[in-house]
């Protein structure tokens, strides 16, 4: 079935209207509808979270959400985290770290850190390790990420 | 390409004609069990009813009564919630023990328990608190304690056509603490092996299992034994848990080994709650 219903949504402070299809997931239409690639798939069932993006400012597993729940939301992609060309400080310190190795997973984890530093500025390594529950990284840059994210804490 | 017709409610009232006349309508809120279960063919809805933004469903408060817990309330919203995590803690442990931060964002209390699977982690918190599930159907609504609703596993007491509305934590809490330990293959994002809740009521002590027989169960034995006969050996006392469960080997553990592990956690709980 490719039916599709209009819906209208915020993508990374621009507003849009677009048809979206009843079948597909949030990822498959970030990706191939609004080219945004920076989002990934891994395991499609939530267990990994590359494909992480914040709807309403909270980060979901894009694999587990229609795109036509999008109607009515307000999207943040990785894409969306770099003003004027200037990165996002997460951005920064995950380079100044070292924080990944091949970089799959590293978007929907700098989103997690995002969405984590908004609520809490100065968060506990638990309360890091919590907010990445979700987020798996198969090179095992895990201290180099809560590094990162330390450092951009507080600000 | 998943095939199915997408309808998003936002009025109560047209919920129950959809739900019933149409065939193989399933209800939609948080979608992380059902968009995981279409994908791997164990449903195969042919309408997705939306219902995450009827009003009705949204409510998180607390009153007279207790604490209500509407169908699409999320787990993150549950376990942030004040008089949650003040008055029932142990419901907030079992909250936070489901999946990780992003899908706790997403997937709500109420589709824990609709799922009925018998590890559900807010399961053994919310049979310790006795919780009553509110229903609603287009003939009004009645209420089902927790104990009655999880009829198997993968199965409740929803009649067709009738939705979850809301969970009550009712009025009066548990004077004590209250635990919930999870034996899982990993630290987080994984399914119990076993869930065993604890919770303190005074004198007394409430003991609920989740993952052990097809539906969570109360560890009646343990709690007469200190309950009634004033048995202060936690560890007598948790022995006689191999008596309220039946548990099965499956890919996360074998029989033996939950066996094992649940009375170690029911001391454990015992320990940590009713003192050493």
């Amino acid at each position: 079935m490719s039916e599709k219903i209009t819906i209208n949504f915020t993508v990374n402070g621009e507003k849009e209207q677009r048809e979206a299809v009843v079948g597909h997931t949030l990822l498959r239409f970030i990706r191939n509808e609004l080219h945004l690639t920076g989002v990934k798939e891994g395991c499609g069932i939530g267990e990994c979270g590359a494909c992480v993006v914040l709807l309403d400012g909270k980060p979901v597993n894009s694999c587990l959400v229609l795109a036509v729940e999008l109607d009515g939301r307000e999207l943040v992609t990785i894409e969306g985290l770099s003003k004027n060309g200037e990165l996002d400080r997460v951005q920064q310190a995950f380079i100044d770290h070292a924080a990944f190795q091949c970089g799959y997973c590293t978007p929907g984890m700098i989103l997690s850190a995002r969405a984590l530093l908004d609520r809490k500025p100065n968060p506990t390594d638990a309360d890091i390790d919590e907010a990445l529950s979700g987020n798996l990284c198969r090179c095992g840059a895990y201290q180099e990420i809560r590094g990162a994210i330390k450092a951009s804490s507080g600000k | 390409m998943l095939s199915y017709d997408y309808i998003k409610c936002t009025d109560l009232r047209n919920v129950f004609q959809e739900l019933e006349e149409g065939q193989q309508v399933y209800p939609l809120a948080g979608g992380t069990d059902l968009i995981v279960g279409m994908r791997g063919g164990k449903f195969a809805p042919k309408t997705l009813l939306d219902i995450k933004d009827i009003p009705e469903f949204n409510v998180l408060e607390e009153n007279d009564q207790g604490i209500t817990i509407g169908a699409a309330v999320t787990l993150n919203e549950a376990t942030t919630f004040a008089p949650i995590r003040d008055n029932v803690p142990v419901l907030a442990e079992g909250c936070h023990s489901v999946g990780s931060y992003a899908i706790r964002n997403r997937a709500t209390v109420a589709g824990n328990i609709c799922n009925a699977s018998p590890a559900a982690d807010t399961a053994a918190p919310l049979y310790c608190l006795d919780a009553v599930v509110n229903i609603v159907g287009s003939d009004g609504t009645r209420s089902v304690p927790i104990r009655e609703f999880f009829t198997g596993p993968g199965k409740n007491a929803l009649n067709k056509g009738e939705l979850v509305q809301s969970i009550l934590i009712p009025r009066p809490y548990p004077e004590g603490k209250g635990v919930y330990f999870k034996a899982s293959r990993t630290g987080s994002v994984d399914l119990a092996t076993v869930g065993v809740a604890v919770q303190r009521w005074g004198a007394q002590v409430r003991i609920a299992i989740g993952a052990v027989a097809a539906t969570p169960v109360r560890a009646l034995s343990v709690e007469k034994a200190v309950n009634e006969k004033g048995q202060k050996d936690w560890t007598e006392a948790a022995r006689l848990v191999h008596d309220d469960i039946s548990p099965i080997t499956d890919l996360r553990g074998s029989r033996e080994y939950r066996y094992h592990m649940v009375e170690v956690l029911v001391r454990r709980g015992l320990e940590q709650t009713m003192g050493v």
